[in-house]
């Protein structure tokens, strides 16, 4: 029905796959990619770029995935 | 000794709330107040610390098991979708900021597990309930759900479950989680009814999934009902009726078997035509609200969708839908009703709607405000995007456009330049499109229908939009209660404009329809076929009844039957004159 978005459950899922860190900012404000309560406090604020900063033995690999889900539109249907 | 006072008699009380679930419900009220948890602040030994953060982590295990076990009954009862709000759940309940904070509230002040978190959870909650959107109180439902969960395992407390329901009872509660609707018995609970909530949020969906009748937005109804209170549900109305008379109950009764009996009769009437006896064919569509109710309303027999309201993409967001994810939602519905046509409406926000993607300023007057099409002509790169997405939607089966709100001629002018734009764009992209897209306009404010000759010169169809011409015609607002009762089913004003609106459109050689409430109502039904509406665009649980009434009547009856209520003076009056036709012809009586 893709009428509840689950964009923030979607990034928590695949940044919880990897052994780095991942932090998400907006507006200069950055949680912890891998709690789910930060990614919706994230989303409550306005605007739409966000900065993903990444660091660890995965790094690669986590930037690559989250990377692919945002230009995959977090695979909605 | 004390003396019993013999209770008077309760009075009868109408609520007007939102109706999130169709259907009709009569039965005794269930108050559910167990939502409400009760946690105690106690402070801890230090030797009792570790023994506290055991209790909690079990109770993570324990909300776990139960999570994956009502994760189950949703794929199962709803699908992919209802498993998926579960995800999030289960999410919740491992979030490690969350959690950590919890144990480091215990150890560093001492305080008991349930405590801790609730006072954790309470922090978040207050920081997102400051967002005023729909999408976010749907999370924040979410978030109560897990928490209560959670906090009930952490008190060893035994779940409430509705299903532990002894007899068939509407639910009343403050709000329902989602996991308290995917757990509900169809036979015992016969609907609910909220304070909160709207039609987007997971309860609502899922109500409508599992065809459990339920209107929500009530907001405190909780205080004016008790357990056992007789109660009527209207999900079609939005309206609920508390204490009902012997005739209040009576009438809806008779609805509610009607409603029934049109369930069953359903397979029978929903391929067949909507051709009144003589020959005359009424294009008989639905309005359309969220894509995913599309498959129900193929079951009701609609042939195409008269009014997609497009609004629910953008108020369930938190972010702007981009053009991509706006041309596949129209794409499948195109795709899922061809080759029936599907309408598309242009936003129609501001007013009463304001999705949080979209900044719009407080306004005094908001129905007199920048709403709808003024708005979007203002913001013509959503406009525009909005178009784009529609246009090339329409290469895969028989798309329309239709622009709400307009009240002159110059904004369709406008816009019909931002759609010359738009092409000109997808055509230099080699992007398809249907070149023969047709474009209609909703008449709904008073000073379009007067110009309606003048408009149908410039678009394809003309599509009646009676609930806001109703309240702009008789400058009610429907929602102030004391002037409700102005507000009336059958204005005669109103009937006037509607003849003079088909009028021109016919003398332009353009068609006419009717998406607003009164094209459903069964008691407006003949009037309109006499009127000669080519289409009529109704809630999908009416579609049988106002096809059955149609198919019942010869159009040169219906004629006259339009032609002596147009001639009345007060809407009683029609009425009346309309429920005596109805009593003869169908043998029905106060039915509507």
């Amino acid at each position: 029905m893709g009428v509840h978005a689950r964009p923030a459950a979607q990034i928590v899922k695949i940044a919880s796959k990897y052994k780095s860190d991942v932090y998400i900012s907006k507006n200069g404000r950055e949680i912890n990619g891998k709690s789910i309560m930060g990614v919706m406090m994230l989303a409550a604020e306005m605007g739409s770029e966000l900065l993903f900063k990444i660091q660890g033995e995965d790094e690669e690999q986590a930037m690559a995935a989250l990377v692919e889900l945002v230009n995959n539109k977090f695979y909605e249907e | 000794m004390n003396e019993k006072k013999k209770k008077n008699p309760k009075r009868m009380i109408r609520l007007q709330g939102i109706g999130a679930s169709q259907g009709i419900a009569i039965g005794k009220v269930f108050l559910l107040t167990g939502d409400i948890i009760k946690v105690e602040e106690r402070t801890i030994a230090v030797a009792e610390i570790e023994k506290e953060i055991k209790k909690f982590k079990r109770a993570v295990e324990l909300t776990r098991k139960e999570l994956a076990e009502i994760q189950i009954q949703a794929r199962q009862r709803i699908g992919k979708e209802g498993e998926q709000i579960f995800d999030a759940h289960q999410l919740l309940l491992d979030d490690k900021i969350i959690n950590d904070a919890t144990i480091e509230k215990v150890q560093s002040e001492c305080k008991n597990a349930d405590f801790a978190y609730y006072k954790v959870m309470q922090g978040f909650q207050q920081s997102l309930e400051n967002v005023d959107n729909e999408y976010f109180q749907g999370r924040l439902a979410d978030i109560r759900d897990v928490k209560r969960r959670l906090i009930r395992n952490i008190q060893g407390k035994e779940p409430h479950y509705l299903n532990n329901l002894t007899n068939p009872a509407i639910i009343i509660s403050n709000d329902l989680t989602p996991s308290e609707t995917v757990l509900m018995d169809r036979q015992k609970v016969l609907g609910f009814v909220t304070n909160v909530g709207g039609k987007t949020s997971h309860a609502a969906i899922m109500a409508r999934s599992l065809e459990i009748p339920a209107v929500v937005g009530l907001q405190d109804i909780t205080n004016v009902v008790e357990s056992n209170d007789t109660i009527i549900l209207d999900g079609n109305q939005g309206v609920v009726i508390l204490n009902p008379t012997a005739a209040e109950l009576n009438k809806y009764l008779k609805l509610r078997d009607r409603h029934n009996e049109i369930t069953k009769e359903l397979s029978k009437i929903r391929d067949l035509p909507c051709r009144s006896l003589d020959g005359k064919d009424v294009d008989l569509s639905a309005n359309l609200e969220f894509p995913g109710e599309i498959n129900s309303i193929i079951t009701y027999g609609a042939r195409g969708i008269g009014l997609f309201r497009t609004e629910n993409l953008y108020l369930a967001k938190s972010e702007l839908p981009s053009e991509e994810e706006e041309f596949e939602e129209y794409y499948k519905v195109a795709e899922k009703v061809s080759p029936y046509p599907v309408i598309i409406r242009t936003l129609d926000i501001g007013g009463d709607k304001k999705p949080a993607c979209i900044d719009i300023p407080e306004e005094d007057n908001p129905f007199l405000g920048w709403r709808a099409i003024r708005f979007c002509l203002e913001k013509a790169d959503l406009l525009k995007k909005q178009i784009r997405a529609i246009l090339r939607a329409s290469v895969m089966g028989n798309v329309k456009m239709m622009i709400p709100m307009v009240s002159c001629l110059e904004e369709i002018c406008k816009t019909k330049a931002i759609i010359e734009q738009a092409k000109a764009e997808l055509r230099a992209q080699k992007m398809p499109f249907d070149e023969q897209m047709e474009l209609g306009v909703m008449i709904e404010v008073p000073s379009a229908a007067i110009m309606a000759d003048v408009i149908a010169e410039e678009v394809d169809f003309l599509s009646i939009g009676t609930n806001d011409l109703i309240q702009y015609t008789l400058a009610v607002d429907r929602g102030n209660a004391n002037v409700a009762h102005l507000y009336k089913r059958l204005p005669p004003s109103v009937l006037r404009i509607i003849k003079q609106v088909v009028d021109a459109g016919h003398s332009k050689g353009v068609w006419v329809g009717m998406c607003g409430e009164m094209a459903a109502d069964p008691l407006a039904t003949l009037i309109l076929l006499g009127l000669d509406l080519d289409e009529l665009s109704v809630s999908p649980a009416m579609l049988p009844e106002v096809k059955r009434i149609i198919r019942a009547a010869t159009f040169e009856q219906a004629e006259r039957i339009a032609e002596k209520a147009l001639q009345m003076k007060t809407s009683d009056e029609i009425e009346t004159y309309i429920r005596n036709v109805m009593a003869t012809r169908y043998k029905q009586k106060n039915l509507y």
